[in-house]
């Protein structure tokens, strides 16, 4: 055990280079910058939203329409020019992104059903996702208009029926079915809570499965690389615990590279996304439905994912092995990194039910696919699919790990070779 | 005089390429036994099979009573192997790196310092072992690698072309290095196409070529046998005689 700690303490000295905490540094500072730019530019749009307006009618309803809309978050800027040129001219030199222009005679014509347009302009000035929001907002106030004169007209033509009865006659509720269990709420409403709860598993995963795996594959490249592999074969301590080491410090690596990641991350989506935040009415629903994470699904889902980073780490140390070198360990590292970023997407966009059956059985062929299939899958109680996962992961793991230790234990360990051209003498 | 290693009809390819033809011989306690022969000759493939790296196609070796294919974990316990191209792990310091390796063959914390200061004291890189290994010389990395292989007291020490790469300076210190460990009662098993240094060095001498070995006596015997002034004319003597035999 005292020699085996000692290998491992060297491993992870190996791996924790100055160029791996000023990148994991970097990282995190720069998602932290990003994410707040993201944060601010976000709460600019989601905030009071300023529009220049033009009211060249000057009527009680054009003023009404104008209070509507201040009731509705909008900051009106009433210009005070007296025609349209002019008002876009000053818009554009006070760098404003909005103008709406009410025409003259807009009371009358309303009055007499004859439809009149409202001009709106939008200011583009760059394609942030800012910009994009401003068209957004411009049929916002259209709708916010058309909701206020519709509503107006069906009081004074029907005072005893309320407009919104005359406008939707229909009413719907809606249902969730959940295998057994029955609740009444928007579908929408929960597919964006269970977003919002697994959103981040698969990107945890593929990047610890990655990253993981990238850590192995460059121990034991660097051994190779730095003639340091033929002193330590000959070291007594077992080829196993050589292998073990490796992989368990790799891991542990991976996995604190990949946390750290994973904050920075954070700040980069808060920043696009803000605090996602459940109202009561969601929450009964899903609470009805039974769709929360609990105690089991959290085993499952951890040994479902400790599982994949062992696949993982089994199989980059195989391609470790063939690799001669930093430059062959990347080449080497690219058919597991297709073998994670497979399942990765197609979980990610695509229904796997809906797939042909040679893919459907090509992509449930890869250990990787299980992981990400677990967190939905576990919180719809689906446990089949994932106790199937485990149990060929852990298959799977077993022979790679056998695979591994017979390469170690055997001359393969030098003999073996992506260029299978140049023999060891 | 106590045989503590031997060899016995060795044979090894790789696919197509027959590397050993065949190789016998011993090694006694306390003495610098060497192999001599050219690029390709079957040196590297012989040591890196008594280091265990390399599991041999046919033939024994024994190390103090140790089967090679029976107890290789006994047998790293009792050697330490020096290859011709090694390095050592670049983000650790020098005494790290030493310490790091005698960890694995010390009983105790006690006789892990004991070797870290036996290390310290064959390397001669004062301050230098504080400094990371990445910074070293070609020269530097050689010595500690040294130190690194002697500082355990191993039952054998292999050294595959121990001064291969190094100046004339460095190549003599790693020489006398080698020569005062010898004087502790270890055993040298070395390679070398340097036919002078072997000359030096080497108590018994086998001289190895095309995977079979042509001669084995010491550097005066085989002198004295083929006639000649150094181990290169025996060398070529021997070689020229296989030829035409």
């Amino acid at each position: 055990m005292k020699k085996f700690l000692n290998l491992l303490r060297k491993e992870i000295k190996e791996l924790i280079t100055v160029q791996l905490i000023v990148s994991l540094a970097f990282t995190i500072v720069l998602f932290y910058f990003i994410g707040n730019i993201a944060r601010s530019e976000m709460s600019k749009v989601q905030g009071v939203k300023d529009v220049s307006v033009l009211d060249l009618d000057q009527s009680d309803l054009s003023g009404e329409i104008l209070r509507n809309l201040a009731f509705a978050n909008f900051r009106i800027n009433l210009l005070d020019v007296n025609n349209k040129d002019m008002a876009i001219d000053k818009v554009r030199k006070e760098n404003l992104s909005l103008l709406l222009v009410i025409p003259s005679g807009f009371a009358d014509s309303v009055s007499n059903f004859q439809p009149k347009e409202i001009e709106t302009y939008v200011f583009v000035r760059s394609f942030s996702v800012g910009s994009s929001i401003n068209s957004e907002l411009v049929n916002q106030i259209i709708v916010s208009i058309n909701n206020y004169l519709s509503d107006n007209i069906l009081k004074n033509k029907v005072p005893d029926i309320s407009p919104s009865i005359l406008k939707n006659p229909i009413k719907n509720r809606s249902f969730i079915v959940v295998k057994d269990k029955v609740a009444e709420g928007s579908i929408s409403d929960v597919n964006n809570f269970v977003t919002s709860q697994t959103i981040f598993i698969p990107i945890i995963l593929m990047m610890i499965l990655v990253y993981s795996s990238q850590m192995v594959l460059s121990a034991i490249a660097m051994e190779k690389q730095d003639k340091t592999l033929e002193t330590l074969l000959t070291v007594p301590i077992s080829r196993n615990h050589i292998v073990i080491a490796k992989m368990l410090a790799s891991g542990l690596v991976g996995l604190v590279s990949a946390g750290i990641y994973m904050i920075g991350f954070r700040f980069y989506m808060g920043g696009f996304m803000g605090n996602i935040s459940t109202s009561g009415q969601v929450s009964e629903v899903i609470e009805k439905l039974n769709l929360r994470f609990t105690p089991n699904t959290y085993i499952f889902l951890g040994i479902s994912l400790f599982l994949a980073i062992l696949c993982a780490l089994a199989l980059a140390t195989i391609l470790g092995v063939l690799s001669e070198d930093l430059r062959s360990a990347q080449s080497a590292s690219l058919p597991l990194v297709f073998l994670v970023l497979i399942p990765y997407f197609l979980t990610m966009f695509s229904d796997l039910n809906t797939l042909s059956l040679p893919l459907k059985i090509i992509v449930l062929a890869i250990p990787f696919t299980y992981p990400f299939l677990a967190s939905q899958n576990l919180i719809l109680g689906n446990y089949s699919i994932v106790i199937y996962g485990i149990l060929y992961m852990l298959f799977v793991f077993v022979v790679l790990v056998f695979i591994a230790g017979r390469i170690f234990s055997t001359d393969k360990v030098l003999t073996m070779k992506l260029r299978f051209g140049r023999k060891v003498r | 005089m106590t045989v503590i290693l031997r060899v016995k009809g060795l044979k090894k390819s790789y696919g197509k390429i027959i590397a050993l033809k065949g190789i016998d011989f011993e090694v006694n306690e306390g003495e610098i036994f060497a192999l001599i022969g050219p690029n390709g000759a079957g040196k590297s493939t012989t040591l890196r099979i008594i280091a265990t790296l390399l599991s041999p196609d046919e033939g024994t070796v024994e190390l103090i009573g140790y089967d090679i294919r029976k107890d290789p974990e006994k047998i790293r316990e009792r050697i330490s192997y020096l290859p011709e191209e090694a390095g050592a792990y670049k983000n650790l310091t020098g005494i790290d790196y030493l310490r790091f390796m005698a960890n694995f063959y010390a009983k105790n914390e006690e006789e892990v310092e004991e070797f870290v200061k036996k290390g310290e004291r064959i390397a001669e890189l004062g301050e230098r072992l504080k400094d990371k290994v990445g910074t070293y010389s070609k020269g530097m990395v050689r010595k500690l690698l040294l130190a690194r292989t002697l500082m355990i007291k191993p039952t054998l020490a292999i050294l595959d072309e121990p001064t291969s790469g190094l100046d004339v300076i460095n190549s003599l210190e790693i020489r006398e290095i080698i020569r005062d460990f010898v004087k502790e009662g270890v055993s040298v098993l070395l390679s070398s196409h340097n036919m002078l240094e072997i000359e030096f060095l080497s108590d018994r001498v086998a001289i190895i070529d095309n995977g079979r070995i042509l001669e084995t006596g010491t550097p005066q015997e085989l002198k004295d046998k083929y006639s000649s002034r150094n181990l290169e004319e025996v060398f070529r003597r021997i070689v020229a005689y296989e030829k035409v035999s």
